[in-house]
């Protein structure tokens, strides 16, 4: 293909174009061609500590002005344009209102440009500021303002936000206007004491509250639509859309207002890059040193042309992507907006580039490293209790896949799949997550690039397997050349994107704490006058849940398997319909009509994307705590009904005490002598199984809100210390508060990890669970000492322990390469370890900034060394 | 040979290491077995020397008599139990002449206090476990290893054991001292794979301060195992101020390209680490190198170590690494 000036596709015009652009992938098979060679090292465990990382001396010379911190300050313009532009248009509908408060936001948001820089685009404020986002909610950023919890304080260690006294009272002006506006307030009408008690706002059995503050965010914009149309091409097809109307059928009435809402939305996305133009050629009239002015020239002849335009080089393309998801983010205050295809969708414009002449294979690379900054720069402003489920998430989500099967079914990875890589290692930022697609014929070149990548220790990328995730996703009801085509969102979720609105992480249940209430009968573990809900529960007689059974007279190990069993159901509903009340929320308060410009299938059908105007709607709530749950029911089942070593009755008991004068039993049952997950042990594996399916079973294929349904995931990300907060001690051996198990992970307690037989046995035991029904995602999170992966030897043993997951369908894995050493020194020594990053779950983060009940959960998974 | 209550025979095993990647190429599953008629002044595996079960004793890890004492109740010699407690915190015991060697205190021990050096284990048990990992096995061209203590002392189980790899097309390395009776060892090299030994030192006098037996019985069985034709990994554990002159290196290395020649596929010389001390103290017993013994610096052992590498594989034509990260030729 060969783009050159705005041309108007219909949908299936692109998608014909779309097959064009994989039909001219290359193979590397053997040579892939990057700026560094396939088998580079970079050391093993050495994280972003080092200095000048990157070749380019421009790339260094931006990261040395990069703050290593999710910190940042409140940016108010935001807020104040939006609030601006919907007492201009009162009478207005919802979607048209919200159009124009986009509108207005692009057209007068300041911008800025930076030194050395090659791409612009930004959140409308400087680097590190987060745009406030009254129509989701103000109260919480006023009243945050107001209690000191938005700065740096002792309930607020980290991701917090500064803020100018100017700022806080310019929020607290338009205060009294957002009232009852916005999607909490909406929300929070819509709920009920049942939906409540065992929520957020309760005892925390389950979250469901992250989508109530913020948008719901994880998705990737439809790339082939953007870059072979360009907005110009997007407005046209909205033109013709509205064109076609016959305003007599009521159902053409409704789409009128959705399409006018798009326009103006599409109309503000083409000023807001104009205005980058204008911007960029002034900048370039005042600059002296010539080279530094025709950068400056050519970027704003860049944005001149992809304002309407659809991208001709490289450089155009990467910086429409850019500023296409920047406005995403400042429309919607969701996050895990993420990259797509990367290698793929760009590869055309990289081949392009290079048989013409126009640009070289090192300045191509100097352009990704760049981007992965500048999205590093991007914050988004959180609460300060979602920052603790969610340590140093930073703008959050913002994933970047490459690698993986074609929609034909050929393998895609292409030089630009190994750019990607290497620009992770020349940056060493934790933006944009990136995710690599392995299947059973990736190219050892391929696995080696992404294993040497991996043992530098920084805790990217990520490894998705196709070979597991594609048929997960068929039994969704999604294509099969849609499925080959998957991205990353976020930390975990596999998505097709532009065509999903898939409302991933979307919310977590602790299948820890529905064990409890199923052994108790209903009633938590060390319920007294102390907690919250006291006087409307406990004190009544009354119990949290349904009354399912009590461990201390039940006569067989089925019935904790059937308490359990309807235990789930009830927390499922509960949870389930707390989720559609908040999605039929943002669908009356905040319809998204410039995202909505961007995804597949909006415009042509008339709908906005919140009500299932793109090709497929998923809601994807989480189950977390498995391990705990399943190594639970082991203890249980071997100690109270086989063993008959202690009854129900004194398990309980010593869980009620927090173990203190149960020692003996503590110890025991946090000893290798009770079956435990991820030991390739049947006997434990089989009932976390069980735990795990029993969550999928009462979550898929129920209906949601946007015309979709529910699919379920496993993983945690660090919702697991959260939810270990919230819940007192368990019978596994948990003590009271302490986290409980991460993702797919085996336990480890305070007093010592329940998996001590190795990597090998973590994979098996892991690859028993049935990935394939998490159809939301789930994940895997390895910590290895660098000695293990060390040399030649480690680094092809470890390629075979991926291989081995991929064959045996794990779906998806992550890695730590810090020793315990490091990370424990890093703690007493924070200063001297600012640059070190380590894998957190679903996303890396700079160690040092992560608070201490994070850090602990770190230091203390089960480290893994071979020799 | 061992046996179990049932009759079958038994391996003392003490230990199971799966993932390792140091002993024979690939992904490893490398079985201990207990006893070692050697006792070389730098053991770091102290739990492998003697050739019965033993407690091992894990005073810290003790929850107190007071909350506990789940092992006095457990001692059938009551007032006479050789387990002794001071100001309520577990001592180390020693098996006197009193134990019975029941050790039913480490069965009764929950927090593994008290654990038992040394399983029994039937040929079927360990299969069970080594073909868990037979797809990485396949993967890397790995397989399993036999090491101690001295597998040698158990070559009757140890030929059992590999005839079952064998069956099961399992890749086997045996690692042994390769001080044993020459019949031994042919009817076990038979059904292995891969040789691994070493050499301490080529001066037996030397080599009888520093292992407690002198060397000829060794050299004479890594010449014997060369004519059988075995492919070979020899090493030398190379210890500060006991074996790292270069003089003993090279008689090594002249041994080696003389008498053995093509059936050494890497010489590896492996840096000393003071490890292990802990089991010492578990077990009751002192650590030989004396509890002050220390290394030098590791930048100054790296380019001994690497120096010496230079000298054998230059002036001998010896395929010498440092350490053993580096892959095998096989």
């Amino acid at each position: 293909m060969a783009p050159t000036a705005t041309v108007t596709l219909t949908n299936e015009e692109n998608l014909k174009q779309h097959k064009d652009v994989y039909e001219n992938a290359c193979y590397v098979d053997t040579k892939p061609q990057a700026v560094e060679p396939f088998d580079k090292e970079w050391g093993v465990g050495l994280s972003g500590n080092t200095p000048e990382p990157s070749p380019f001396p421009r790339i260094n010379s931006i990261l040395k002005v990069t703050a290593r911190t999710t910190n940042g300050f409140v940016a108010p313009d935001r807020a104040e344009l939006v609030t601006e532009a919907y007492k201009a248009h009162p009478g207005e509908s919802q979607e048209i209102k919200c159009a124009y408060g986009i509108a207005n936001v692009l057209e007068k948001t300041p911008l800025y440009i930076y030194d050395d820089e090659l791409i612009v685009g930004g959140l409308g404020c400087d680097k590190k500021g987060a745009p406030v986002h009254p129509e989701f909610g103000l109260n919480w950023v006023v009243d945050e303002m107001r209690d000191g919890l938005m700065d740096y304080s002792e309930q607020r260690t980290h991701d917090y936000f500064s803020y100018t006294a100017d700022t806080q009272k310019r929020m607290e002006a338009i205060e009294d206007f957002w009232r009852n506006k916005c999607v909490e307030d909406y929300t929070n009408s819509l709920l009920t004491e049942e939906q409540l008690k065992g929520s957020h706002a309760g005892k925390g059995v389950f979250f469901a509250d992250a989508y109530i503050f913020c948008g719901a965010g994880h998705l990737g914009l439809d790339y082939d639509r953007l870059l072979n149309m360009g907005f110009g091409g997007i407005r046209d097809e909205i033109d013709q859309a509205l064109s076609k109307l016959d305003l007599s059928k009521p159902e053409d009435l409704e789409k009128r207002d959705f399409l006018r809402a798009a326009k103006i939305a599409n109309a503000g996305a083409i000023r807001h890059i104009q205005r980058y133009a204008e911007l960029l050629t002034a900048k370039a009239a005042e600059t002296t040193d010539p080279k530094r002015k025709a950068e400056l020239e050519q970027m704003a002849a860049n944005c001149t042309h992809i304002a309407t335009g659809t991208p001709r080089t490289f450089w155009e393309a990467i910086q429409l992507v850019h500023l296409a998801n920047c406005i995403i983010l400042i429309e919607c205050n969701g996050h895990s907006i993420s990259y797509g295809r990367f290698d793929q969708y760009m590869y055309p414009y990289y081949k392009h580039d290079i048989e013409t002449g126009v640009s070289t294979r090192e300045k191509m690379q100097e352009l990704i490293e760049n981007f992965y900054i500048k999205i590093w720069d991007l914050n988004k402003l959180r609460n300060h209790i979602l920052i603790k489920t969610f340590g140093n998430g930073g703008i959050g989500g913002p994933a970047l896949t490459v690698g993986g099967l074609l929609p034909d079914g050929r393998d895609g990875t292409n030089d630009l799949t190994f750019m990607c890589l290497d620009a992770n290692a020349h940056v060493r930022v934790p933006n944009p997550w990136l995710a690599v697609r392995l299947h059973s014929d990736t190219p050892w070149e391929l696995k080696v690039k992404t294993a040497n990548v991996i043992r530098l220790g920084t805790g990217e990328p990520k490894i998705f397997n196709d070979d597991v995730t594609i048929p997960s996703m068929l039994s969704s009801g999604i294509s099969l050349e849609e499925a080959r085509d998957y991205q990353v969102v976020g930390c975990v979720e596999p998505d097709v994107s532009g065509k999903e609105y898939g409302w991933h992480d979307a919310g977590h249940m602790n299948m820890a704490k529905v064990l409890e209430l199923a052994i108790n009968n209903g009633r938590c573990f060390h319920c007294n006058a102390e907690c919250p809900r006291w006087s409307k529960c406990g004190a009544l007689g009354e119990r949290l849940g349904p009354q399912t059974g009590d461990l201390r007279t039940m006569t067989s190990f089925d019935q904790v398997l059937e308490s359990y069993d309807k235990q789930m159901k009830y927390w499922c509903d509960q949870m389930v319909s707390l989720l559609n009340a908040v999605d039929i929320a943002h669908q009356n308060v905040r319809p998204l009509p410039y995202l909505s410009t961007v995804m597949y299938g909006c415009i042509e059908k008339g709908v906005d994307v919140t009500k299932g105007g793109t090709k497929y709607n998923f809601t994807g709530p989480q189950g977390v705590g498995i391990g705990t749950a399943g190594d639970g029911l082991a203890t249980i089942k071997q100690l109270v009904f086989e063993e008959k070593r202690v009854t129900g009755a004194e398990l309980i008991q010593a869980a009620e005490d927090n173990w203190v004068g149960h020692e003996p039993l503590y110890a025991l049952v946090n000893s290798d002598y009770v079956h435990h997950y991820g030991n390739d042990d049947d006997y434990a594996d089989e009932l976390t199984k069980f735990a795990m399916d029993t969550y999928c079973k009462h979550i898929e294929h129920r209906p949601n809100a946007h015309g979709g349904f529910f699919q379920p995931g496993c993983y945690s990300v660090t919702v697991n210390v959260a939810h270990g907060v919230k819940q007192w001690a368990s019978i596994e051996g948990r003590t009271a508060f302490e986290p409980v198990s991460d993702c797919m992970g085996a336990v480890h307690t305070h007093c010592c990890s329940h998996d001590v037989k190795g990597p090998l046995a973590i994979c098996r035991s892991v690859t028993k669970l049935d990935h394939a029904r998490a159809t939301n995602g789930t994940l895997l999170n390895w910590k290895f000492s660098p000695s293990a992966l060390a040399g030649e030897v480690g680094r092809d043993n470890f390629i075979a322990l991926m291989d081995e997951y991929v064959h045996r369908k794990g779906m998806h894995s992550q890695f730590s390469v810090t020793s315990q050493e490091t990370l424990i020194a890093a703690q007493k020594d924070p200063d001297n370890y600012r640059d070190l990053l380590v894998r957190v779950a679903g996303y890396s983060a700079y160690f040092v900034e992560l608070n201490k009940d994070l850090q602990d959960d770190i230091i203390g998974r089960t480290e893994l060394s071979f020799d | 040979m061992i046996t179990n209550g049932a009759g079958q025979p038994c391996g003392l095993v003490t230990n199971i290491q799966k993932y390792t990647i140091h002993d024979g190429p690939g992904i490893r599953t490398e079985i201990f077995f207990k006893g070692c008629p050697m006792h070389c002044l730098w053991c770091s595996n102290p739990e492998t020397l003697s050739p019965r079960q033993q407690l091992g004793v894990y005073p810290k890890k003790c929850l107190g008599v007071e909350k506990c004492g789940y092992c006095l109740k457990a001692c059938p010699l009551g007032a006479e139990t050789p387990i002794r407690f001071e100001e309520g915190q577990l001592q180390p015991v020693v098996m006197t002449g009193a134990c019975r060697d029941c050790l039913a205190c480490a069965d009764a021990c929950p927090a593994k206090a008290l654990m038992v050096w040394g399983k029994k284990m039937t040929v079927d048990e360990l299969m069970k476990v080594i073909v868990e990992d037979r797809s990485f096995y396949a993967r890397t061209g790995g397989g399993v290893t036999l090491n101690g203590g001295e597998v040698m002392l158990q070559w009757e189980f140890a030929e059992l054991l590999l005839q079952a790899c064998r069956q099961a097309h399992i890749h086997t390395c045996v690692e042994s001292a390769l001080y044993c009776p020459p019949e031994h060892l042919e009817r076990v090299l038979k059904y292995t794979d891969l040789l691994i030994t070493d050499i301490k030192h080529m001066d037996t006098d030397v080599h009888k301060a520093l292992t407690g037996v002198g060397n000829e019985r060794i050299l004479d069985n890594i010449r014997l195992a060369a004519r059988m034709g075995m492919r070979m990994v020899v090493r030398t554990p190379v210890v500060p101020d006991r074996n790292n002159s270069e003089e003993n290196i090279r008689a090594i290395a002249a041994f080696l390209r003389d008498e053995v020649g093509g059936a050494v596929i890497q010489y590896q010389l492996l840096p000393y680490r003071k490890m292990g001390t802990e089991k010492y103290e578990t077990l009751g017993m002192p650590y030989p190198l004396g509890e002050d013994y220390k290394p030098p610096e590791r930048a100054e052992w790296e380019a001994r170590l690497l120096e010496l590498k230079r000298i054998v594989r230059e002036e001998y034509g010896v395929p010498a690494e440092a350490g053993s990260s580096q892959k095998l030729p096989v």
